[in-house]
């Protein structure tokens, strides 16, 4: 029973970074209708730049800050250079352009940083135990942190002008433009956030993991995007919850001694049983097309 | 384009070996058939041949074998050789590269080297095999640990063979006394797999928990840290970057009075770029069968007699299994003089080795610095008992 637990909460503090960065994807894809693979490489610049900011000044929270102001530039930088030149080309075009940036961010944190792996180790926090389960404190302390961030984010795009504003364009670009909406600047502040969150969620992984190297987001940035496309791509609620499920299972599979060895298989079982069933994603609208 | 570079490479490669081959193959045609018992005529010593990294950077492991066989053949020498016969060392330099290993080969061949220790490096000795199976000369590795190394019949390894390393490990943990044991490993890697797999077979009685990571997930252990967090000794045949990111994400999360114990993925965790071992509070060991740090027997007497003469920077295992090697061979050699046999200083490698390898085949057994009552199986491979090297306590 203790086992099921702890299995349950390292799965949806794992799932709380994957819905971090599937927020990211899901924002974007929502907004500005289109697939950006390059996110799972700005959670890899953020590590660098926390790594940078950590060996020489000794405080994570001051490297914390500096990635999210590092990756919201980088975020917004490449949507100015190279999405929002192909607004209006085809989707294809834009697909091989993610992939595109995807790689050269790649190339050139080995450039500047070699494919050897750093080790920033910051503070290691050791087990709490809460109603007789010992469990790792930074596990909490990452599931809380994502928590609080989901909330607030939930909040910012119902309550807020912005926020309002990207769910207008969201679902109709034309009619927000209409009503005097700039959807230019929307899909800026969009890549801004989702840019944060993925510092945010790479400074929890560097926390957990401390190996930062050049490839350091792609697989994360895989899996958060198959979250978003479980829970519904273009649905905020969706991507947290697929994020937190897709955490949950890896969790459960990998503290199996026979199903361990095939832990990402069955993710993405996941993902394919959940597609034939609900093809549009657990929480995502279903689109009619009109004949 | 990188892969057809590759090609290219294999096939350059590939020639150049077969006309390496036909060129050796002409040249010992000239000693006839009956070894090289042309060059060893003329011999006033015996002599034994050894090739390894004497420079570039493998050169601690080759230059402690150097060191500690001299050490071995002085002592020998010193206390009247072989009813006053002295031996002698040819040792050289291969810089761990194979393709030096067929001059260096023919050179101590050429020079009346009558039994051998082979290569200090497994690939350079995969070759040195080759060589020395078509002239029939017995060598005894301190230190090729590669499975094929011993697959001729002239050819025996003094360390554990990489094959053997998790039945060993199995011996070792069966004589500890645990309940229950934890196993890290990384499900998708042949290397952690074998010994995994090995090591499953032949533990007895004792629970195991197991945890496993693969490639794409060898990076957040968290799920693997809680799983194991309660066992007091955690077996880990994986190599050492992983392992070392455990550690360091483990520190705090399982108890300090926790034993880590790896195979030889383990040599030079301690100087993992980015690793402080000793902010490890765990006992990191690894399996081994020479403990540097040994404060009784003839490991410690090896030890002070070793670092007298040559310091502590190349005092390893390399080295006192090179010492055992050179004592394991006079040893032999004595027995079968006792037995009846008649051994000259002239003998020829290629009759020496028929005396070793019945020797070595008949029950032959050597107690020394790297184990007691060590014996060869028909395969060439050791047998003795593992020891727990504590590379941080």
């Amino acid at each position: 029973m203790e086992q099921i637990i702890t299995t349950l909460i390292n799965g949806l503090s794992a799932g709380g970074t994957y819905a971090m960065i599937a927020l990211g994807y899901t924002m974007v894809y929502g907004i500005a209708k289109m697939l950006n693979f390059a996110h799972g490489d700005v959670i890899m610049v953020g590590a660098y730049a926390l790594f940078v900011m950590f060996t020489t000044t000794g405080n994570p929270l001051l490297g914390l800050v500096v990635a999210v102001v590092l990756c919201v530039i980088f975020g917004v930088t490449i949507e100015r250079l190279a999405y929002r030149p192909l607004r209006g080309a085809s989707p294809l075009a834009v697909l091989i352009t993610a992939i595109g940036v995807s790689s050269l961010l790649q190339a050139l944190a080995q450039m500047i940083f070699g494919a050897g792996e750093k080790k920033p180790v910051f503070y290691q926090f050791g087990n709490v135990t809460i109603f007789g389960i010992s469990i790792s404190l930074l596990t909490l302390i990452t599931l809380i942190a994502s928590a609080i961030i989901m909330v607030v984010l939930s909040l910012f795009v119902k309550y807020t002008r912005t926020g309002r504003a990207m769910i207008a364009v969201s679902e109709d670009r034309g009619a927000a433009e209409l009503m005097g909406i700039s959807v230019n600047k929307i899909i800026v502040i969009t890549f801004a956030i989702g840019s944060a969150l993925a510092a945010v969620a790479g400074f929890f992984m560097v926390w957990k993991a401390p190996n930062v190297t050049p490839i350091l987001g792609a697989m994360p940035g895989i899996k958060a995007f198959a979250a978003a496309v479980i829970g519904g791509i273009g649905s905020l609620p969706g991507a947290m919850l697929g994020g937190i499920l897709m955490g949950v299972v890896e969790s459960f599979s990998s503290s199996n001694t026979y199903t361990a060895p095939y832990t990402d298989a069955i993710v993405f079982a996941v993902l394919i049983l959940i597609l034939l069933v609900r093809p549009s994603g657990l929480l995502g609208k279903k689109r009619r097309e009109k004949v | 384009m990188k892969s057809l570079f590759k090609k290219a490479f294999a096939v350059v490669m590939a020639a150049a070996m077969l006309l390496s081959l036909t060129a050796c193959g002409g040249d010992r045609d000239k000693s006839g058939n009956s070894g090289n018992d042309g060059y060893t005529a003329d011999n006033t010593t015996f002599k034994i041949g050894m090739s390894g990294p004497l420079t570039g950077g493998a050169a601690v492991y080759g230059v402690a074998v150097k060191n500690a066989a001299q050490m071995a053949i002085d002592e020998i020498n010193a206390a009247g050789g072989l009813n006053g016969v002295k031996f002698e060392l040819l040792a050289y330099d291969d810089v761990h590269d194979a393709t030096k290993v067929e001059a260096n080969y023919a050179a101590m061949y050429e020079a009346g080297m009558q039994v051998s220790l082979g290569c200090v490096t497994s690939d350079p000795c995969l070759e040195f095999s080759a060589f020395s199976a078509e002239d029939n000369v017995f060598f005894l590795t301190p230190s090729a640990s590669n499975d094929d190394v011993p697959a001729e019949d002239n050819a025996y390894q003094m360390c554990f063979a990489d094959g053997n390393q998790g039945k060993v490990a199995a011996d070792y943990v069966n004589g500890l006394g645990l309940d229950k044991i934890g196993i890290f490993y990384k499900s998708d890697d042949s290397y952690s797999k074998g010994i995994y797999d090995q090591f499953k077979d032949n533990i007895k009685g004792i629970e195991t928990v197991e945890a496993s990571f693969t490639e794409s997930t060898s990076s957040d252990f968290t799920q693997q840290i809680s799983k194991l967090k309660d066992c007091s000794f955690i077996f880990m045949p994986i190599y050492y970057g992983p392992a070392s990111l455990f550690m360091i994400q483990a520190k705090d999360l399982v108890a300090a009075n926790t034993t880590y114990y790896g195979c030889d993925g383990f040599d030079g965790i301690e100087s993992a770029e980015g690793f402080d071992i000793n902010s490890i509070p765990q006992t990191v060991s690894m399996l081994s069968h020479f403990n540097s740090k040994a404060t009784e027997g003839k490991a410690a007497e090896f030890i002070q007699k070793y670092t007298e003469k040559f310091g502590k920077d190349t005092l390893n295992q390399f080295g006192a299994s090179a010492y055992d090697c050179v004592y394991a061979i006079f040893n032999a050699i004595k027995a079968a003089i006792d037995a009846g046999e008649e051994i000259d200083v002239t003998i020829s490698a290629s009759d020496l080795c028929e005396i070793l390898k019945e020797q070595f085949q008949g029950g032959f057994s050597y107690s020394g610095v790297t184990g007691t009552d060590i014996t060869w199986d028909e395969n060439g491979y050791v047998s003795k008992e593992a020891v727990r090297y504590d590379i941080k306590k």
